[in-house]
């Protein structure tokens, strides 16, 4: 048990310097779009809060797939997650959108010609066809 | 998305799945690949949206750096709205 518990320190460890090491690449992003510096404790405090705020998120992610009786976290639960900003939702939706329709295109291209029609539903429809066969797959 | 597998906006898929598995309390909970890249997606947005928002304090101070303060300051908005 010891050992299981050392191992699961370890790992936290790797997993915060990987979360640090991207919160720098990206507050470098936004230092270069509004013009100011970040002192190295303000972006390590920003990995230390991501990677706490990443426990929510998983035991939300975990509630919500069990409450769909799912043991699998699909897209659904991540835009529930985004509920409680409006615009964050949006932004959310849109992206999932986009996953569910280049999935539809991967698809497409392994079956090729043998349904054109498909190609022109809506991106709403897509997202629910692709939905289902999640949800199938998991059954 | 064009980076699919790899990197997702600053996070690895892989990075994610593990961060949110370390979690879970059930070890029979799984992430599918499209959860995964939109979670990633997800993490971008609120750390670009931590560091924009404290950019702002900073520069209502008038200042250069942001520094823990003006992250502070912005810190319990944040978490409300995620």
């Amino acid at each position: 048990m010891a050992a299981a518990g050392e191992e699961r320190q370890m790992l936290a460890q790797r997993l915060k310097a990987a979360v640090h090491y991207t919160v720098g690449c990206l507050c470098e992003e936004v230092a270069e779009d509004k013009d100011v510096q970040f002192s190295k404790q303000s972006i390590a405090a920003i990995s230390d809060i991501t990677f706490r705020q990443c426990e929510i998120f998983a035991k939300d992610l975990e509630m919500f797939a069990r409450h769909a009786k799912r043991t699998t976290v699909t897209t659904e639960d991540v835009k529930l997650l985004a509920r409680r900003s409006n615009s964050l939702l949006k932004y959310i939706t849109q992206k999932s959108e986009e996953l569910a329709s280049s999935n539809m295109e991967q698809k497409e291209k392994k079956k090729k010609k043998s349904s054109t029609a498909k190609g022109e539903r809506t991106p709403g429809e897509q997202e629910a066809a692709v939905t289902e066969n999640e949800d199938s797959n998991m059954a | 998305m064009e980076e699919r597998g790899g990197r997702a906006g600053g996070f690895r898929k892989d990075t994610v799945d593990r961060l949110l598995r370390l979690h879970f309390r059930d070890g029979k909970t799984r992430v599918n690949a499209d959860a995964q890249l939109l979670m990633a997606e997800l993490l971008k947005v609120f750390v670009r949206e931590a560091a924009a928002r404290a950019a702002r304090q900073a520069q209502a101070e008038d200042l250069e750096k942001v520094d823990t303060e003006q992250l502070e300051k912005v810190l319990p908005q944040l978490l409300l709205d995620f």
